[in-house]
């Protein structure tokens, strides 16, 4: 008995550190090893340690550590986790800013001034970030375990942080923060500049002025003696490292003579500028082979406002969604032109998934791709020497697919971020297809045990995928992994009250103009029925 | 089904493309307008590398040049527009009331419908302005209506860099309902406006003290401590560009005092000023504005469409063309800018303007106001060759442009752009609601 608790023991005192460490080592064996610029290995191991990728080679000539988790994966391809390189996903503000409040709620104008400055670079956007979990299993389920969150609003819009998603709070998610210095041309709501012109005045003046102000400080310091000293501005101070010491600065180019902008921005300043969005990239193929700049291509397929295909009506501007835009990828391969490949614009990862497919179909090669998600943004981002490919000492992120992961047909069935293998999971898979159509808004009663509440519902539907979300008084929540099976519906909502996230699970039935059916909450059920608001003509 | 959307989208696409000639072309036995040299019944005219060659009778085209027969068609100068706002993405910066630090050239938008309805009525040059919310606006531009062209490749370099003002109502925002409690924006009178234009000129005039200052302290090498630069202001840098006569001034104004009193503030800080815009009470200072070389952009016949332009009469171009002032007729619109030669054709009407000075008003008055008439406005030789081909008289009610060239390149066919439309709609006879249109 005595003997039996110190076997006990001595196991827990072996174990247990290893344990809280790091989690506990894997081995993945016998799966095809695709990490580009490296060489495919067609049988090959990796052994996961400590969060890191310890060792990777040919099955049989790496040694399988005896404490390792084995991995049976035969017939299956590993990948370097998929790095997105701009998201505007994953901000607390994404989900706060869009709800349709009260009236009476709203503050009054005037009162958000900060919110309105056009300038912030000082703002780190770490300090808003809000991982909610069915958006990281979203992106997990895609392949993409790292992403680079850049703040969204104003000019100087604040710097970035490049986080893994590997299902930690904030802090432990960080890789690298700040990234870079996020530059756009929107204009200030109410104040200067209202104008887009005003916007590139603004921004040139803007770094003149830290450029005076920095060279202004560092000639006060070296002699004080006769010269009065600057008045301390921290907007100036953030933004000086960007103008005078070329820290990065990634600027979002949603048409092409915005990237002639940036172009132009950034030879007069000597920036070390990245451009982001740029889904009219290949139509200044040239000028931006000529500048040299890395490049983040948004898989955003939509044609910008400006150009001739939206200005021709619906019809045509869908035409093009379809059928031109999504060579931009591919064109700017042929040409030589180095990119990665991100998910700016888009609505979620799934759409994300989609755009990459197509952008293969539409003459990517499968290798260009995979750079363009790996190694590539890696080296842009400046983490190359520890994320982007499989290679020993590398941060163990690693997607197991089920086959090429180019392939439809392909899934993610095993992901690692930081060495920790995550559980991915997954809508129901639907059992048919979809015999009646949801699209449409929908007038929605909550009741439960604590009473009745009203909200509105849009949904849209293609085939049996559904998408939409719910509006209460409460704000918006977005719909996800909806699926429609011959009339039975089902989604996940993310509900924010008051600060406090949730998921919520429905299922239910859906008649011509009536839903009906069950909302599951942590602790409880609610009865969820919604009647279709009719269209107005 | 899907294949005939897929051609009729082609061809949608297509019929909006520019058909290039490659800058070499030969036109033949046209009447040939040439606005400063007289006309040629029966002419014709060789466009070599962009620019006109040679014009007369029986002109053969060397090897491989393009050849157009116009028989019974009307060759005129491409026309130029001196005042609009299209191919930008932004007219106005009504952040601040003084903003010259903005720039058109930063808002270039090639892809503007509106290029296409300008060149499908014959114009080939425009000048395209910040617009008239502030006493200092913005920098301008001149363009080339290169349709399909990249936005770089429009930009009419020769031309003067303006600079936009803007006098009366629309800066004192005279006609905008005063809401209870906000604040009204000052200059909310016309002495505000002149007021807050000459505190800018002395402030630009300060401006450049302290960089001549600084300047010479730095040459002289003289002071024995530590010497900043003065801080670089883009907006001051305009206005002192002004002022050193780099940038030259274009003043939308209506009233004859509040133009006067521009004037003399342009003899004050010693500044061009190129043009008025609309100024319908121009011909209360037809001799003044002669007497200055002052030019003056306006509309044909449009006036009482605010307190400000009451006063404004239809024989207002022509009698002031006729006193000596170098009068352009603008659109000042995407829409009026496809009939600026109906508009030229009124000036006979409406003061009995001779053919030739009427079409002026429309091709070499803004081309002189723009400082391009070296280049444009006129069809002669060692000219761009840009040119509108009309079916009738260009001054006639019943013409319509059929041909635009600019520097050789034919950038609008009437008949092969008809073409094209017709076969996209016989492949996709029923096109849905929602297509088409903006």
């Amino acid at each position: 008995m005595k003997l039996k608790k110190l076997w006990f023991l001595a196991l827990l005192l072996l174990i247990t550190p290893r344990l809280m460490a790091s989690g506990p080592t894997y081995a993945i064996v016998n799966c095809r090893v695709v990490s580009p610029p490296l060489p495919v290995i067609e049988k090959g191991v990796i052994i996961i340690r400590d969060g890191l990728i310890e060792a990777v080679g040919e099955a049989g000539k790496i040694q399988i550590p005896e404490d390792a988790e084995v991995i049976e994966a035969q017939g299956m391809i590993a990948y370097p986790g998929f790095i997105d390189a701009h998201t505007n996903l994953f901000l607390e503000t994404t989900a706060a800013e869009t709800p349709q409040q009260p009236p009476t709620a709203r503050p009054p104008t005037g009162a958000v001034a900060e919110e309105r400055s056009p300038a912030q670079p000082e703002f780190f956007v770490l300090s808003q970030i809000k991982p909610r979990q069915t958006i990281i299993n979203s992106f997990l389920k895609v392949g993409v375990t790292t992403v680079l969150v850049a703040p969204e609003r104003g000019i100087f819009s604040g710097q970035s942080v490049l986080l893994n998603l590997n299902g930690e709070k904030p802090e432990p998610m960080v890789v690298k923060n700040p990234v870079a210095l996020h530059l756009q041309f929107v204009t200030a709501r109410g104040g200067y500049p209202n104008s887009p012109m005003g916007t590139v005045a603004f921004i040139r003046q803007s770094f003149l002025d830290a450029a005076y102000y920095s060279n202004h400080l560092t000639t006060w310091k070296k002699s004080p003696r006769f010269l009065p000293r600057p008045v301390y501005n921290p907007v100036y101070e953030a933004l000086a490292p960007f103008v005078n010491e070329r820290k990065p600065v990634i600027i979002t180019c949603n048409n092409q003579e915005d990237i002639k902008r940036a172009v132009r921005i950034t030879q007069e300043f000597k920036l070390h500028a990245i451009l982001s969005g740029a889904n009219e990239a290949w139509r200044v193929a040239e000028e931006l082979k000529a500048a040299k700049l890395p490049l983040l291509v948004a898989l955003n397929f939509r044609p910008p406002a400006t150009s001739l295909y939206s200005a021709q009506g619906e019809a045509v501007r869908r035409k093009a969604e379809q059928e031109v835009y999504p060579a931009n990828p591919a064109t700017l391969q042929k040409m030589g032109i180095n990119f990665a490949l991100t998910s700016l614009g888009l609505s979620d990862a799934a759409t994300f998934q989609k755009n990459l497919q197509a952008a293969v179909k539409a003459g990517l090669p499968a290798e260009a791709a995979l750079k363009a998600l790996t190694i590539t943004p890696a080296q842009i981002l400046g983490v190359d020497s520890c994320l982007g490919t499989i290679e020993p000492g590398k941060i163990a992120n690693v997607v197991l697919s089920s086959g090429d992961i180019f392939d439809a047909k392909s899934q993610v069935e095993k992901v690692w971020v930081d060495g920790k293998l995550l559980k991915i999971e997954r809508a129901p898979e639907a059992k048919g297809p979809a015999t009646i159509s949801v699209a449409g808004a929908w007038k929605v009663t909550v009741s439960g045990p604590m009473g009745e509440m009203e909200m509105t519902m849009e949904l849209e539907q293609e085939g049996n995928m559904v998408r939409g979300s719910i509006s209460s008084s409460y704000g918006r929540w977005e719909i996800r992994d909806a699926a429609i099976s011959g009339q039975e519906l089902s989604f996940t909502l993310s509900v924010t009250i008051m600060g406090q996230s949730m998921d919520v699970a429905f299922s239910g039935r859906v008649e011509k103009d009536l839903i009906e059916g069950t909302l599951q909450v942590p602790g409880g059920a609610a009865d969820f029925k919604a009647t279709r608001i009719p269209r107005e003509l | 089904m899907k294949k005939n959307i897929i051609i009729s989208l082609c061809l949608f696409l297509a019929a909006v493309e520019p058909i290039l000639a490659g800058g070499n072309l030969l036109l033949k036995n046209g009447t040939i307008l040439t606005v400063t040299k007289g006309t040629i019944p029966k002419g014709d005219i060789l466009i070599l590398d962009g620019f006109i060659r040679q014009i007369g009778e029986n002109i053969t085209a060397p090897a491989g040049v393009k050849v157009i027969d116009v028989s019974g068609k009307y060759i005129i100068p491409g026309i130029i527009d001196s005042h609009t706002h299209i191919a930008l993405s932004g007219t106005n910066e009504t952040g601040n009331t003084i903003t010259a630090e903005v720039n058109m050239r930063d808002v270039l938008h090639a892809e503007d419908t509106s290029i296409f309805t300008a060149i499908s009525g014959g114009v080939t040059t425009i000048h395209t302005l910040h617009g008239s919310a502030n006493p200092i606006g913005g920098q301008n531009i001149t363009l080339k209506l290169k349709w399909g062209k990249k936005a770089e490749e429009m930009i009419f370099a020769q031309a003067w860099p303006t600079l936009k003002f803007a006098l009366g109502e629309n800066v004192t925002q005279a006609n905008r309902t005063v809401v209870g409690g906000e604040e009204r924006r000052y200059p909310a009178s016309r002495m505000g406006v002149v007021a807050i234009i000459r505190r800018e000129l002395q402030r630009a005039r300060e401006y450049i003290a302290q960089w001549d200052r600084y300047n010479e302290w730095q040459r002289l090498k003289m002071l024995n401590r530590p010497l900043l630069p003065p801080r670089k202001d883009l907006q001051l840098e305009a206005l002192a560009d002004l002022l050193r006569g780099k940038l030259v001034a274009r003043c939308h104004s209506y009233r004859a005092d509040e133009t006067i009193e521009f004037i003399q503030l342009s003899h004050e800080f010693r500044f061009r000023v190129a043009c008025f815009e609309h100024i319908p009470e121009a011909y209360k200072i037809a001799k003044e504005l002669a007497a200055e070389k002052i030019g003056i952009s306006v509309f044909m016949d449009s006036w009482a469409y605010k307190v400000e332009a009451a006063e404004g009469i239809a024989t207002m171009p022509a009698y002031c063309a006729q006193q000596g002032v170098l009068v352009s007729i603008n659109s000042d619109s995407n829409e009026r800018i496809r009939r600026l030669f109906n508009d030229a054709a009124k000036a006979i009407k409406y003061g009995g303007l001779p053919e030739d000075e009427a079409l002026k008003l429309v091709t070499l008055n803004p081309a002189i106001q723009l400082g391009v008439d070296k280049w444009v406005g006129s069809l002669e030789v060692g000219k761009h060759g840009d040119i509108a081909v009309f079916n009738e008289h260009p001054l006639s009610a019943y013409t319509r442009c059929d041909l635009t060239i600019i520097e050789g390149d034919i950038y609008f066919d009437r008949e092969a752009y008809l073409k094209e439309r017709q076969e996209a709609q016989k492949a996709n006879p029923k096109p849905k609601l929602s297509g088409g249109g903006q």
